[in-house]
């Protein structure tokens, strides 16, 4: 059974107005327990909005969203649970600290489930263990910090609910490239860990590849492709035709390709270089 | 749920109200408001009540839309109708009924009083449908330059209101997504009582002080970059002129007032002392 799944979603932004506009329509996917699924696509093709109907955020006009086995919209109690139940990151969610410690940051989140005191402060260390956040920060004011650090406190706000389905918006938008790494490193570990499942929306069809283990490609508001990295990325052609651009390794590849040199196909830098490195003795 | 406040309710068009100089109008606002309070006879009461109707009328502004601006007023003309019809005496009875004793300037000043509120909230209210919040505030900077005089800054008002203004739209995006964000860590805004509800805004209220100080230093920064430096002398790039249809509409207002100060004269006043 599906940990969550969309059925028939459509959603209408300003309903009733002259502004109205489909964001997205008639979704239909299903997302297995344990997967790490990369939901990329063009800008405005509609990726928040569908990751906000996953927690009860946003209600579709049409069909249904199930999570766990549960109609989210069935009753009150239902989309009150789906909130716990899929931890959602926005995009830049450092501008959503507000407490005067890290600490208190980050049990927000507990605290709002109703959690003992004991279990709140047990979740938050391990929520700022998985993120890589020291202890000695944990007591300082959450505008203290530096970009990256604040990012991860307010993740590690988020991951401290213990959510089934770790839900994270462009985490890695406006960070250096060292930055983005450690999250990437962050979101892989802390799914093994935990076993539970991620969603990672993302502009970069590299840090996808990186620790993705299944993509959703959406355009124009309705699902594109869904599939495994390898059955995605492989489609170069359609995907460069919606405006999404193939790493550029996997460009190298095919060019060789073209020019008769079959390498297979890789969609990262470190991919590449093992294939490389094992074909090397024999092809050069 | 909160897009639907509107503020600076610019209604787009292109009829002669919308063509006036903002500055006009809020001068021919201002003197309507006062000969509103000049009626004291049912004659030119309907005059008054003609004139509103012809410029909502001119203005092309759909009725639901006026109606929208009267309907938070509405209690409070109920409200003080109510107060003039049992509290006002003189003039002739018209109830006495153990302790009800209602007169005859009582309900006329209810009824004037209805009207002229009702009146002057739809003549303004043409005013805002009809000028844009920046023509407003470049035209009250404009009304107002003659206070310079007095060491008044009146441009760096006006500019601080035309962000203002501007800001209002964006702030609001940015409260929906504070509120989305505090939402998905289970902050439950809906439920509770007073207390709790207040506290509830807590995780959006800071967040919100936060970012408007950075964008508020990010703004300066930027309009420090490119010069600006505010006070006398800065041009615009739209200039405000006077027309003949100004002109026209001004002498048509004369033309009102004269007529309520006749009316008053030539039929006398309705209160009775
Ligand atoms: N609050 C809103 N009101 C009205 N329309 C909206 C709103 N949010 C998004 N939209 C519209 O819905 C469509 C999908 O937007 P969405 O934010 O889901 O795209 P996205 O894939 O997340 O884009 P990006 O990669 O830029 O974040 C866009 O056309 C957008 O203009
Ligand atoms: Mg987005």
């Amino acid at each position: 059974m599906p940990i969550l799944s969309a059925n028939g979603v459509t959603h209408l932004y300003n309903k009733g107005t002259p502004s109205q506009s489909k964001a997205i329509y008639d979704i239909n996917v299903d997302i297995e327990e344990g997967e790490l699924v990369g939901i990329i696509g063009h800008t405005g093709s509609g990726k928040s909005t569908l990751v906000q109907h996953f927690n009860g955020l946003l209600k579709p006009e049409n069909g249904q969203i199930i999570v766990d086995g549960k109609d989210i919209w069935k009753d009150k109690k239902s989309t009150r649970e789906a909130r716990f139940k899929v931890g959602l990151c926005f995009q830049y969610p450092e501008y959503q600290l507000f407490e005067e410690t890290v600490y208190k940051d980050i049990s927000f989140g507990p605290k709002n489930m109703g959690l003992k005191e004991e279990e709140i402060h047990k979740r938050v260390l391990l929520a700022a263990e998985y993120v890589g956040l020291k202890k000695e920060l944990l007591e300082k004011s959450p505008f203290d910090l530096s970009g990256g650090e604040k990012r991860r406190a307010a993740i590690a706000g988020v991951i401290a609910m213990q959510p089934k389905v770790l839900i994270l918006d462009e985490p890695t938008a406006g960070l250096d490239p060292k930055g983005r790494d450690r999250i990437l490193e962050m979101i892989k570990s802390y799914r093994e860990r935990t076993g539970s499942t991620v969603l990672l929306v993302s502009h970069s069809m590299e840090d996808v590849a990186k620790i993705a283990t299944k993509v959703l490609v959406m355009n124009k508001g309705q699902v594109e492709m869904y599939g495994t990295v390898d059955e995605v990325y492989s489609h170069s052609v359609e995907l460069r035709n919606i405006g999404l651009n193939v790493p550029q390794v996997s460009k190298v590849f095919e060019i060789l390709k073209s020019n008769g040199m079959n390498l297979g196909s890789a969609y990262t830098v470190e991919k590449a270089a093992e294939i490389i490195l094992s074909k090397g003795g024999a092809s050069v | 749920m909160i897009k639907d406040i509107t503020i600076g309710q610019y209604f787009n068009g292109n009829s002669l109200l919308h063509r006036l100089d903002a500055r006009m109008k809020i001068i021919l606002t201002v003197i309507f408001i006062v000969s509103i309070f000049l009626c004291q006879n049912f004659w030119s009461l309907g005059l008054m009540l003609l004139f509103t109707l012809v410029t909502v009328t001119i203005s092309r502004v759909p009725l639901k839309m006026v109606f929208k601006s009267i309907k938070p007023i509405a209690i409070i003309v109920v409200f003080t109708s109510l107060l003039n019809i049992f509290y006002i005496k003189g003039g002739t009875p018209v109830v006495d009924w153990k302790f009800i004793h209602i007169t005859s300037n009582g309900l006329f000043t209810a009824l004037f009083m209805a009207l002229r509120i009702i009146c002057l909230v739809v003549v303004s209210s043409m005013l805002t449908y009809t000028t844009t919040p920046t023509m407003l505030t470049d035209a009250i900077e404009k009304l107002l330059s003659p206070l310079k005089v007095f060491k008044v800054p009146v441009s760096t008002l006006a500019m601080m209101m035309t962000l203002a203004l501007r800001f209002i739209p964006t702030l609001v995006d940015e409260i929906d997504r504070i509120t989305n964000a505090q939402k998905a860590r289970g902050a439950n805004l809906d439920d509770g009582n007073f207390m709790q509800r207040i506290k509830a805004l807590v995780p959006i209220i800071v967040p919100l002080f936060v970012s408007s100080i950075r964008r508020a230093i990010e703004l300066a920064d930027a309009m420090d970059c490119r010069c600006y430096t505010g006070g006398p002398g800065r041009t615009r790039m739209k200039q405000m002129k006077f027309c003949l249809r100004d002109f026209a509409t001004l002498f048509v207002m004369v033309l009102f007032v004269a007529g309520i100060v006749v009316l008053n004269m030539y039929f006398g006043a309705v209160l009775v002392k």
